[in-house]
């Protein structure tokens, strides 16, 4: 015997259900199975969405324990070999606002999909004549992308988006922006990549949620970084988060090889790192941190050397 | 056991979260490890590098790896950036990029062959529990501990996979082992928001007052982290992030070695206790 809590939510109130369940009912079978079978066997009012029941339309993203999963992907036995328990909580995906049960509202992530131009702007040498073709090659760069199925289950883990939305779009909206950039038929990337950074590109705070969720294995955060080299290649260098970044690669290749946390704080801050209490004044004040380290830490033994690698690597690039 | 190790500081270690090279360097003999430090490692990338030139920071974590070969010792890192950073790189190296790699690591007679394994303290300390218990002098029982992995001790599980990211187990084992008790802790799987503190600084603070407040209420005396840049943002922020979200609650921080040090009876001194920003002198003390 397992048990399912579901919560729920029927326009006005929040609370939840249990459902128990024989053992032979579930074993085998999916998570979106035994949904259905709640539904059709237990409880008709149960809402949540799903359609295709293959992985493919992306509608039935729920959370376990409040982990995001595409419930038609999701084996009941896994669940319960992962968690080792027989109760399991279901919710809706965190991150959207929820219309009814399981079921959340799309509409203002789609309009955050729009933003970035998701759609082809094709470069002048293409015509609706001719078409807008693209090699194998150039096609397979983009074909992970590609495979995103909207279901949500990267927005509902990512932990920025919970912390605050108003300054962060979708993990796959950046996904998307990366493959409309990235298609060789693009005639601009900016055209996506300046939305991406008005709409946070720069706010990811790393926490790889959106990677590990993804059913299709898509990483977004590598998307994000990728967005982020193209934007900041194409002149997009204003702000605290370029800044940032740039401060590591600085001293990984123009200076000792290391991280500076002192030069570090100065960099990204600038002239701010006067007005508030800084990460760097609180290390200096604490004695964590040298403060003649300002001027630069020992070099690396062998930083010529890396810098060299580095050199033909680019050289390499260029050919 | 595996007992020797090319060890990976991480810049961090060697700067601001020196109290966690100290504490390493005092657990690691009690433990019978011995650490040989990489001679020329450079900085991982901090996930920061990789945004501006990917290829650089492969380039430089290949060297990384390539020097931890020529020792013939896996590596051992206690950040878990670095270790999420280096894994990867590794992956891409055996998964393909190996011969072009070296083509550039040639540059400094480099060669990247593969043989060394990327792991981190959490990781070996939970694979040695019975050991690490046996060395266990001061018991911590009855101090109750929040244990917070950290986003890249865990996630992505596909780079780093030691455990499940949604239910791991290996910090509890651990502290377990040294006697102590595990706090109920809501918020030990989330992010603690440091790769975003200056860009998303708003959101950050309030990730980390959340979590600081998660731990209080579950009456943890403290929150232990096997990353030092969790213990950073968690530390060096707390009083900051505390006020803007007007919480009381102050909960001292510590890495994992020093936790680990406080129950093989080594003093809080050689552990560097007192360079914790929130006070964590005399934490034991019953």
């Amino acid at each position: 015997m397992a048990t399912l809590i579901i919560d729920r939510f029927d326009g006005k109130k929040h609370y939840e259900r249990s459902y128990s369940l024989a053992d032979e009912d579930i074993s085998g079978k999916t998570l979106l199975n035994t949904l259905l079978l709640i539904k059709q066997t237990q409880d008709p009012t149960l809402n949540f969405t799903a359609s295709c029941r293959c992985a493919i339309c992306g509608a039935c993203g729920v959370r376990i324990n409040g982990h995001a999963v595409l419930a038609c992907d999701t084996k009941m036995d896994e669940l319960f070999a992962t968690y080792g328990a027989d109760i399991l909580r279901v919710s809706p995906l965190a991150n959207f606002t929820v219309i009814s049960d399981l079921a959340v509202d799309w509409e203002p992530s789609i309009d955050n999909l729009r933003k970035i131009h998701p759609g082809l702007a094709a470069k002048s040498e293409f015509s609706p004549q001719d078409g807008c073709r693209q090699t194998q090659e150039e096609f397979d760069r983009i074909k992970k992308q590609w495979d995103c199925i909207l279901c949500g289950c990267c927005a509902s883990e990512c932990n920025k988006l919970t912390a605050d939305r108003s300054d962060y779009m979708e993990p796959f909206v950046f996904t998307h922006a990366w493959r409309a950039a990235h298609d060789s038929r693009s005639k601009d990337p900016l055209l996506h990549g300046k939305p991406a950074v008005a709409g946070g590109l720069w706010n990811c705070v790393h926490c790889q949620e959106c990677a590990n969720r993804c059913p299709k294995g898509i990483s977004s955060a590598d998307d994000i970084a990728g967005l982020r080299a193209m934007v900041m290649a194409k002149g997009m260098t204003e702000g605290e988060g370029p800044a940032h970044a740039r401060s590591f690669y600085t001293d990984l290749v123009e200076g000792s090889g290391r991280l500076n946390e002192v030069r570090l704080a100065l960099r990204t801050e600038g002239v701010s790192t006067l007005a508030r209490t800084g990460m760097a004044i609180t290390l200096l004040r604490r004695g964590k941190m040298n403060p003649l380290e300002v001027f630069g830490g020992e070099t690396i033994e062998g930083h010529d050397a890396l810098v060299k690698m580095i050199e033909a690597a680019h050289a390499s690039e260029k050919e | 056991m595996q007992t020797e190790f090319a060890f990976f500081p991480g810049c961090v270690l060697t700067q601001a979260a020196k109290e966690s090279m100290m504490a390493l360097g005092a657990i690691a003999p009690r433990l019978g490890i011995t650490l040989r430090e990489i001679p020329g490692w450079s900085c991982c990338g901090a996930s920061q590098s990789q945004d501006v030139d990917p290829l650089a920071a492969m380039v430089a974590n290949a060297r990384n790896l390539a020097l931890a070969d020529d020792m013939g010792l896996p590596v051992l890192t206690a950040c878990s950036t670095c270790l999420l950073m280096l894994r990867r790189a590794k992956t891409e190296m055996d998964g393909g990029r190996k011969n072009h790699i070296n083509t550039f690591l040639a540059e400094g007679n480099l060669n990247y062959k593969g043989s060394s394994e990327v792991t981190s303290l959490l990781w070996v300390l939970a694979q040695n529990a019975d050991a690490l218990k046996a060395r266990v002098v001061k018991p911590l029982t009855g101090f109750k501990v929040a244990a917070f992995y950290g986003c890249h001790s865990l996630r992505p599980e596909s780079a780093l996979g030691f455990e499940s990211s949604v239910n791991p187990a290996s910090f509890e084992t651990i502290v377990n082992a040294l006697g102590a008790e595990i706090a109920p802790f809501a918020k030990r799987l989330d992010c603690c928001g440091f790769h975003a503190v200056y860009p998303a600084e708003n959101s950050v603070m309030r990730m980390t007052s959340e979590i600081v407040n998660s731990a209080a209420n579950g009456g943890a005396r403290c929150i232990v982290t096997p990353c030092p840049l969790c213990q950073m943002q968690l530390d060096i922020y707390q009083d900051t992030a505390q006020e803007l979200s007007g919480s009381q609650a102050r909960v001292p921080v510590l890495h994992l070695s020093q936790l680990a040090g406080l129950a093989l009876g080594i003093p809080a001194k050689d552990l560097g206790l007192e360079y914790n920003v929130i006070h964590a002198g005399g934490i034991t003390d019953m």
